[in-house]
């Protein structure tokens, strides 16, 4: 290969590996994490964690029980219900928390207003600012051992079941 | 290099592109992009650097280079193969090229693109040492 033909080549995969990057870049979503390293990591106790997990509701999280907290907006709380009960989360107490009220789903829904169970869950703001969407895990001693934005998790229940397996 | 080998590098090109684009679309979700460029970038500037080196060694070109870097972006993504099967990740699991700890380091993955880069013209810059006189 001459030497401008090698050049050639490393231009060519500048060009097209940045350019697919930036397109990756630029098609992520509003309820997408800022930083992509932290959505859907895949394993437990990152950052800050394990934590003490607050109470949800009166029996969510209970002693000995693993739980797994849903945090949803009102538009897409059918679509999660609907998944829930295709694919029930298996061997853990389910609630899902809304920033507003937003009907029944099967599960105990908990209207969050003023966002304080979101904070006290450590759950990051979406690109867009609004309330994340996305789920905690809470293991048998009642700690988070898991968070994530997560905009797709009524596709992505599979995964919850992976990281509850591993607590 | 003969016709026989010519063939074989080009199905072997084929291959490889049709194999990546798979493990690109087995990356569920448009978030879940980035792991795959973290994890490709890394995977393939080991394997450049490893490609450097034998050529450097063996005073000519590794044959089939893109199966190199197939492989290389198939160690490293190996854990998320394992989470596909159920299996979450462990901190354990950074022996596969950093599989954990590569996706937290500043720039991310700007900075691997560029390391990326950088194997390339690596290894590009040893084919242009051995390229004979003349």
């Amino acid at each position: 290969m001459t030497r401008r033909r090698l050049v050639a080549v490393w231009l060519a995969a500048a060009l097209a590996f940045g350019a697919a990057l930036a397109v990756a870049q630029g098609t992520r979503g509003p309820l997408d994490d800022p930083d992509p390293a932290l959505q859907r990591p895949g394993f437990l106790d990152q950052g800050d964690l394990p934590a003490a997990a607050p109470p949800v509701t009166a029996g969510v999280p209970a002693a000995g029980q693993r739980a797994v907290v849903f945090f949803e907006r009102p538009a897409m709380l059918a679509e999660l219900c609907r998944a829930l009960r295709r694919q029930p989360v298996a061997r853990a107490d389910v609630v899902v928390v809304v920033p507003a009220a937003a009907g029944g789903c099967g599960v105990p829904v908990v209207v969050d207003a003023g966002g304080a169970l979101r904070r006290a869950y450590g759950l990051r703001s979406p690109r867009d600012g609004g309330p994340g969407v996305g789920y905690a895990v809470v293991d048998r001693g009642g700690r988070i051992r898991y968070r994530t934005l997560d905009p797709s998790v009524a596709a992505n229940l599979h995964e919850v079941e992976t990281i509850l397996d591993a607590t | 290099m003969t016709g026989v080998e010519r063939s074989v590098a080009r199905w072997a090109a084929v291959v490889v592109v049709l194999v990546e684009a798979g493990l690109f679309a087995s990356y569920r979700g448009h978030d879940a992009r980035f792991h795959w460029f973290t994890h490709f970038f890394v995977g393939a500037s080991a394997a450049l650097v490893a490609m450097g080196v034998v050529a450097l060694r063996t005073r000519r070109p590794v044959p089939l280079p893109l199966l190199w870097v197939l492989l290389g972006h198939l160690y490293a993504m190996a854990p998320d193969l394992a989470f596909t099967g159920g299996v979450a990740h462990s901190r354990w699991m950074d022996v596969f090229l950093g599989h954990i700890a590569t996706h937290f380091v500043p720039g991310r993955n700007l900075l691997w693109y560029a390391v990326f880069l950088a194997s390339l013209g690596f290894y590009l810059a040893v084919l242009d040492h051995l390229r004979p006189a003349g």
